[in-house]
């Protein structure tokens, strides 16, 4: 086994609410102790700290990359900020071994009034690259970023998309054997984050260890092989792709009812044959029972939403009515039961499928926590939807032959 | 003591291995300097020429200062010369972190750059500065001599001595923001008790004994005896003062290093 780039051996870090130093006499001892004292590493919290990251340990190995997601404040950042040595963590061990490349803030240089050509020197000596390295990469870097004849123009002047891709650029054009990135592909155009999520996956290929933190689970799913899931600065789950995120996405549903303040709804999906089910094949049919107890109203609708908790897109919304059941009053029920059927046609991933009440003025009157639907796909088909269409193909008949 | 010796080899290790940002730095806050000002590198003769022709109205024809033994526009620019590289550099390094916060925040180098590189633009400057001595010089026929070739020691002692201040302010200043404001007083008053327009020595009693621990005089008085009177400068205050440089680079650079990783959670 190859020795880890990347190693977290029960890391801690804590962090004040308050203001750290507010007076010159909280700072001389600080510093005073900082210069002959021994570096305190407490395991205890004072006052208003808290653990932005609590015991927290993993390893990712050269060629491997894993993903770092979890909910905001969860301390995915501070992990981060700790491999690259922004901070230094209060307990435990971080090391990296090997050269570190960063892709956080990727402009974070930037100096408005220099000239596009001054900035990638500049931000490629930030990021460690030799002014030879920068030289011999320029024309690379520049084509890349494609911003042409707009080099020697001041960022100033440069649309954030394009200041983020001449960063994204510099960044992407580092020769590291670790590579720690932290949610840049959201920068730039469609085509850009492209050209960037592929530039990221040759990374991966090449051999080099890489840690990547992102809310956009498509792309840890397609690049890491394993996730760590982080929550209150503490580990979750660590675990391969699919079943972090599967974890993952139910902590994000927990959350949700916690939201929502509690179960005035409760959903209950099954398959053709009345089995309780969480996890189906794609195509397959699927019954959700929804059960409900909403306040009074004239006649009640309900709505059903699908989202997919990758990408984080709503993929269907549907209400009963015209379409489906017809709205229903009624009088001195105790509640409401609605089953809603349909065709899961859709691509293999995790879905949030959650329901709505609404009342005569349309408005939501009770609302279920979503609950988690994960969908395997054994078909042809991939990608998001199933068209479940037919195909045929036949020879095109050529038109010398037609005219002969 | 010996993790004092491993810090500084660290230190030191990581300075060199980032020296290619240290010139980016610097070129870059030049360029900055020269694109957004009309005057650009003109306000490094423009500020000691303004306050040389002040002093020079002051102590040339309210408070006639006698003895100098030069012209009293030379001993105030060159004076002046000098003392604006230390005092704008430091002025300069004071900001030179809180400024900078999202870099300090978000990417990880060597922490030091920051404040070393506006010593190095504040270098440049006091370069185009000089200049004008020499233009000075060469009106009042001012003769120069082998002694001229002590100037890269004194400079090298007020870079020391520099430096050392400039970790400690901008450090502070990025713990607590009113420190610059502090600062800038102190400069103001330390010109006064340093030998910038008039000569220090000529204070008596325990005020002057006090004002002899400064160790800017021995050095621009320094500069004044090698480049205009083509005397070897005064060996002992001047040794003094470069042990005293050496000590607050150490000093200034141990601490800065340690409390280096605390700099990303008070930025």
């Amino acid at each position: 086994m190859a020795q880890p780039a990347i190693l977290f051996d029960g890391v801690s870090k804590k962090f004040n609410r308050a203001q750290r130093f507010n007076s010159i006499r909280d700072l001389v001892p600080a510093m005073a102790s900082g210069l002959f004292g021994r570096r305190k590493a407490e395991d205890e919290l004072h006052g208003k700290e808290f653990w932005a990251l609590h015991d927290v340990s993993f390893e990712v190995r050269p060629g491997e990359a894993l993903g770092i997601i979890g909910p905001n404040g969860a301390g995915k950042s501070t992990a981060l900020k700790i491999l690259t040595r922004i901070l230094r963590p209060d307990q435990g061990v971080a090391a990296v071994h090997g050269r570190v490349g960063a892709l956080v803030e990727i402009a974070a240089g930037f100096h408005p009034d220099l000239t596009g050509r001054e900035n990638v020197f500049m931000q490629g000596a930030i990021m460690g690259m030799k002014r030879a390295e920068i030289l011999t990469k320029f024309d690379a870097i520049v084509d890349f970023a494609g911003v042409g004849e707009f080099i020697d123009t001041p960022v100033k002047r440069f649309s954030s998309g394009m200041n983020a891709r001449l960063g994204f650029a510099v960044a992407a054009h580092l020769d590291p054997e670790v590579l720690l990135i932290d949610e840049v592909l959201s920068v730039g155009d469609l085509s850009f984050q492209e050209k960037c999520y592929e530039r990221m996956q040759a990374f991966v290929r090449s051999g080099i260890a890489v840690a990547f933190v992102s809310h956009n689970l498509s792309a840890i799913s397609s690049l890491c092989s394993r996730v760590l899931v982080l929550r209150r600065g503490r580990v979750e789950i660590l675990a391969p792709t699919h079943e972090a995120i599967t974890a993952y996405a139910r902590l994000a549903q927990e959350g949700r009812v916690a939201e929502l303040g509690g179960h005035e709804v409760t959903l209950v999906a099954t398959d053709s044959i009345g089995a309780v089910v969480t996890e189906i094949d794609a195509g397959s049919a699927v019954t959700v029972r929804i059960t409900a107890h909403p306040p009074a109203a004239e006649f009640y609708q309900a709505e059903l939403n699908v989202r997919h908790l990758e990408s984080g897109a709503l993929i269907y919304r549907g209400q009963s009515g015209p379409a489906g059941a017809a709205p229903l009053a009624l009088h001195g029920s105790r509640g409401l039961e609605i089953d809603w059927s349909f065709k899961a046609n859709f691509g293999r991933g995790h879905y949030g499928v959650s329901c709505a009440i609404l009342d005569e003025r349309q408005r939501w009157v009770a609302v279920s926590a979503p609950i988690l639907l994960t969908v395997n796909e054994r078909q042809s088909e991939q990608a998001l939807v199933f068209l479940q269409g037919t195909c045929e193909m036949r020879p095109l008949q050529t038109p010398s032959h037609a005219s002969a | 003591m010996a993790t004092i010796g491993r810090d500084m080899r660290e230190m030191l290790s990581e300075q060199w291995e980032y020296r290619e940002l240290l010139y980016q730095m610097t070129l870059r806050d030049l360029l900055v300097r020269y694109k957004q000002s009309v005057m650009g590198f003109g306000w490094a003769i423009f500020m000691p020429l303004v306050n040389t022709v002040v002093f020079s109205v002051i102590f040339t024809q309210v408070a006639t200062l006698d003895e100098l033994g030069i012209p009293y526009v030379v001993y105030a620019y060159t004076g002046l010369l000098f003392w604006n590289f230390f005092a704008s550099s430091l002025r300069f390094a004071v900001n030179s972190l809180s400024s900078n916060a999202v870099l300090v925040t978000k990417v990880y180098f060597p922490r030091e750059i920051f404040p070393f590189s506006a010593i190095l633009v504040c270098l440049v400057d006091m370069f185009v500065g000089a200049s004008i001595l020499v233009g000075l010089m060469i009106y009042y026929r001012i003769p120069v001599g082998l002694p001229l070739l002590f100037v890269p020691v004194l400079l090298i002692v007020q870079v020391v001595f520099t430096a050392g201040i400039a970790l400690i302010v901008a450090m502070a200043n990025l713990f607590l923001r009113d420190v610059k404001y502090i600062f800038e007083m102190v400069l103001t008053v330390w010109m006064f008790a340093t030998s910038v327009v008039y000569p220090v020595d000529r204070i008596a009693g325990a005020l002057g004994k006090l004002l002899r621990l400064n160790p800017m005089s021995p050095i621009i008085d320094g500069y004044r005896a090698v480049i205009l009177r083509g005397e070897m400068p005064a060996l002992g205050p001047l040794a003094l003062a470069a042990g005293l440089a050496l000590v607050t680079l150490v000093v200034g650079w141990v601490v800065f290093h340690r409390a280096e990783y605390q700099f990303a959670e008070n930025a």
